[in-house]
């Protein structure tokens, strides 16, 4: 694998699946966000990271509206991510898609929106 | 079985819920124990957005007796009673630590608790853990903004008592 291709991930009980059309690339993340998926989830936020400043990508799109948890580690590699992308001179946006009846979402997400407002925007 | 501290026994009648857990935590264990107790309390907790916040705050009560504790047995004390119209959680966990665990994690709760605004101070803690490898401290402060709760401690020895209380709005009550 390059540094412009992001495989997808699949476990039990996560998975993260690409996918690249028009320089926008969106991710759908399903399962839980638990403990199993701390260390896989931070090594796929990182290589994300660099096939989007490779290509440079205008938007990385997050699909979690099949995630039906993510945990304080979990969380926290979204922090690293957009953390790293915020201090890019010139950053790629962050879109969050979520769905509104898995009610943990729009506490957590609106917490990493306030990390980086002019990066990261919620949709659902 | 009337333990719940520290300092104040909170709920002592009425639980409608009461689970005290003595275990060698394991990582396997937390989807299931989240599971045990959410088939407990669902049936008083009405709002699927209450019961969103408890779920987060047992998971995540969960997940720190695995990666901070030294010793087993650890115990996890659940309980949820009636307080007016209303339902008030209380849960404890006790361990063992390593000492720089026990002086960070009381640094972080005394921070925590003595923060104007948890928001900000969440949002500050959200930003110092982007820095940071390990125990970032995340976790409780997660407890505190987005499960609505409150947090206090006790350390004895190598013993560390947290105990985590909030209200479920009569909204969300049967």
């Amino acid at each position: 694998m390059n540094t412009t291709q992001l495989a997808p991930f699949v476990s039990d009980n996560f998975s993260c699946t690409p996918s690249l059309a028009r320089q926008k690339l969106s991710i759908e993340f399903t399962g839980s966000g638990d403990m199993h998926a701390m260390t896989p989830l931070s090594e796929y936020l990182k290589r994300t990271h660099e096939v989007a400043t490779n290509l440079g990508l205008l938007e990385v799109a997050c699909d979690f509206r099949k995630l039906t948890f993510m945990n304080s580690s979990c969380f926290k590699a979204f922090v690293v991510w957009i953390d790293s992308v915020k201090n890019l001179p010139a950053p790629y946006k962050i879109r969050f898609q979520t769905d509104p009846t898995i009610h943990w979402q729009r506490r957590s997400l609106e917490a990493l929106r306030r990390l980086a407002i002019n990066v990261v925007t919620l949709e659902g | 079985m009337s333990k719940l501290e520290p300092g104040r026994p909170t709920l002592a009648n009425d639980a409608l819920v009461r689970v005290l857990l003595s275990y060698s935590p394991r990582v396997e264990q937390i989807g299931a124990v989240c599971d045990l107790l959410a088939s407990l309390y669902v049936p008083h907790v009405r709002d699927p957005d209450a019961s969103s916040r408890l779920r987060l705050v047992v998971h995540e009560l969960l997940e720190n007796l695995v990666k901070y504790s030294t010793a087993s047995p650890v115990e996890f004390d659940f309980c949820i009673a009636r307080e007016g119209a209303g339902l008030r959680v209380a849960i404890r966990t006790e361990n063992r630590a390593a000492v720089d665990r026990l002086t960070d994690t009381e640094a972080r709760l005394t921070a925590l608790n003595a923060a104007h605004d948890p928001v900000a101070h969440y949002d500050e803690v959200i930003r110092a853990s982007a820095g940071r490898r390990e125990g970032s401290g995340l976790g409780l402060a997660r407890i505190h903004a987005e499960g609505e709760m409150l947090l206090s401690h006790l350390v004895v020895g190598d013993r560390l008592t947290i105990l985590v209380e909030g209200t479920i709005s009569p909204r969300s009550s049967r």
